[in-house]
């Protein structure tokens, strides 16, 4: 079982470095081809890391982008997959950082009351992703109800029973974190 | 992932060869090579250098030693600085190892305070010699930036800081040749303004970042 994702995972190495040096020439084909399968890889990657978040597919596209503008970069004497998941590991980190609460507005303004009852919401978001998981829970709880559940600072501060200064510093250092857990990480 | 098909689309329509890429290594050796010639050509140029440092090079294994491992500390940091441009290429080794050097190499002309390697002396001083470090290392650093620039560095402010401690390192290492030899002036007028160099670039990079950010912001 091993021998054959060994296998397959070569083989996709291999197939994407030859992809990407053919886009490199300015073949079309090709590199379609490569995007399509590097959007459904990506995709896979950040969903079981950080769990389905409704930016995952903002966060794929930022990566294709990126993958397109650094495709110069790509030196087919080294291994494709560091160079493109540098890039997907950068880009996650930024959008866990931008992410700025994009729910709906009346979802926003809902009444502090009303997020003390949604405590599934919370645990819910707190399951979804192997390492948001594993994080410390102080920085679990502070990035999932900025950054997943989408309390503003003052909601998560509140709810959390800590100041917003601390619960700043705390999201700080889960990303931190999360980018660390992400480098060490392996496809 | 029909939102995905759009883009993909739009991406790889029309879409222009991008050229092989650039061999990192032999990039940064270049840098290097033409940076390094730049510095000992200007500082000749601009100043008489220390009669006996060539000597002293020859006759003297621990002034040799500590040259080298400027030569190996400045070698890395100018790879590192280019591999940070490109997306995984930099690895935690090579910064580590390049960190240590820095230290090390800083290191010794801090021991040289108690156990100096040459006996301290005036021999050879340049009036404007932290002025001078700074301003050679100039063109370097904005040369490297350029280079950076072409590439993708996923963390600018990483790349611009190893590129800008590169290009400073290099006229403060040949301080010790071109320059009066006593450990404490070595370390205010030779090597704090490389390191200087180094911070410079950083506060460029994050005042160009922001003002890049502030200026999306205005066109969204």
């Amino acid at each position: 079982m091993a021998v054959t994702e060994n296998a397959a995972f070569a083989a996709d190495e291999e197939r994407w470095s030859t992809l990407m040096v053919s886009a490199q020439a300015g073949h079309e084909g090709d590199y379609r081809c490569l995007l399509g399968e590097l959007s459904e890889v990506v995709l896979h990657y950040l969903a079981s890391r950080i769990g389905p978040q409704h930016y995952l597919d903002d966060c794929v596209q930022e990566t294709l982008i990126a993958v397109h503008q650094a495709r110069h970069t790509y030196d087919s004497s080294r291994r494709f997959r560091p160079w493109l998941f540098a890039i997907v590991r950068h880009k996650a980190v930024d959008a866990l950082r931008k992410n700025q609460t994009v729910q709906n507005t009346a979802e926003r303004q809902r009444s502090f009351e009303e997020v003390e009852t949604g405590n599934e919401q919370i645990e819910n978001g707190v399951m979804s992703g192997r390492l948001i998981n594993s994080l410390p829970l102080d920085y679990r709880e502070a990035i999932t109800l900025t950054k997943i559940v989408g309390l503003s600072t003052a909601e998560a501060a509140t709810h959390l029973g800590i100041s917003q200064s601390a619960l700043k510093v705390r999201v700080h250092r889960a990303i931190s974190k999360l980018r660390q857990m992400m480098e060490a990480d392996t496809l | 992932m029909s939102k995905h098909n759009a883009l993909i689309d739009s991406l790889a329509t029309d879409l222009q060869p991008s050229g092989r890429s650039w061999n990192i290594n032999l990039l940064a050796s270049t840098w290097l090579l033409f940076s390094a010639a730049y510095v000992v050509i200007v500082a000749h140029v601009l100043g008489p250098i220390r009669p006996e440092a060539i000597t002293q090079l020859q006759n003297e294994p621990r002034f040799l030693l500590e040259s080298l491992l400027g030569i190996a500390a400045i070698t890395l940091t100018a790879l590192s600085a280019f591999r940070a441009a490109v997306p995984g290429a930099l690895s935690r080794p090579l910064i580590a190892v390049t960190a240590g050097l820095i230290v090390l190499w800083i290191l010794n002309y801090v021991a040289g305070i108690y156990s100096p390697t040459l006996a301290p002396s005036m021999a050879g001083k340049r009036e404007h010699c932290s002025l001078e470090t700074f301003f050679y290392a100039t063109p370097p650093m904005i040369a490297a930036f350029l280079f950076a620039r072409r590439l993708y560095p996923l963390q600018p402010a990483k790349t611009a800081l190893l590129a800008g401690l590169a290009a400073g390192m290099l006229p403060a290492l040949y301080m010790q040749i071109a320059c009066m030899y006593e450990p404490v002036h070595i370390l205010k007028f030779h090597i704090l303004p490389g390191l200087t160099v180094g911070f410079a670039a950083l506060a460029v990079t994050f005042g160009w970042l922001k003002l890049r950010t502030s200026g999306k912001h205005q066109a969204q």
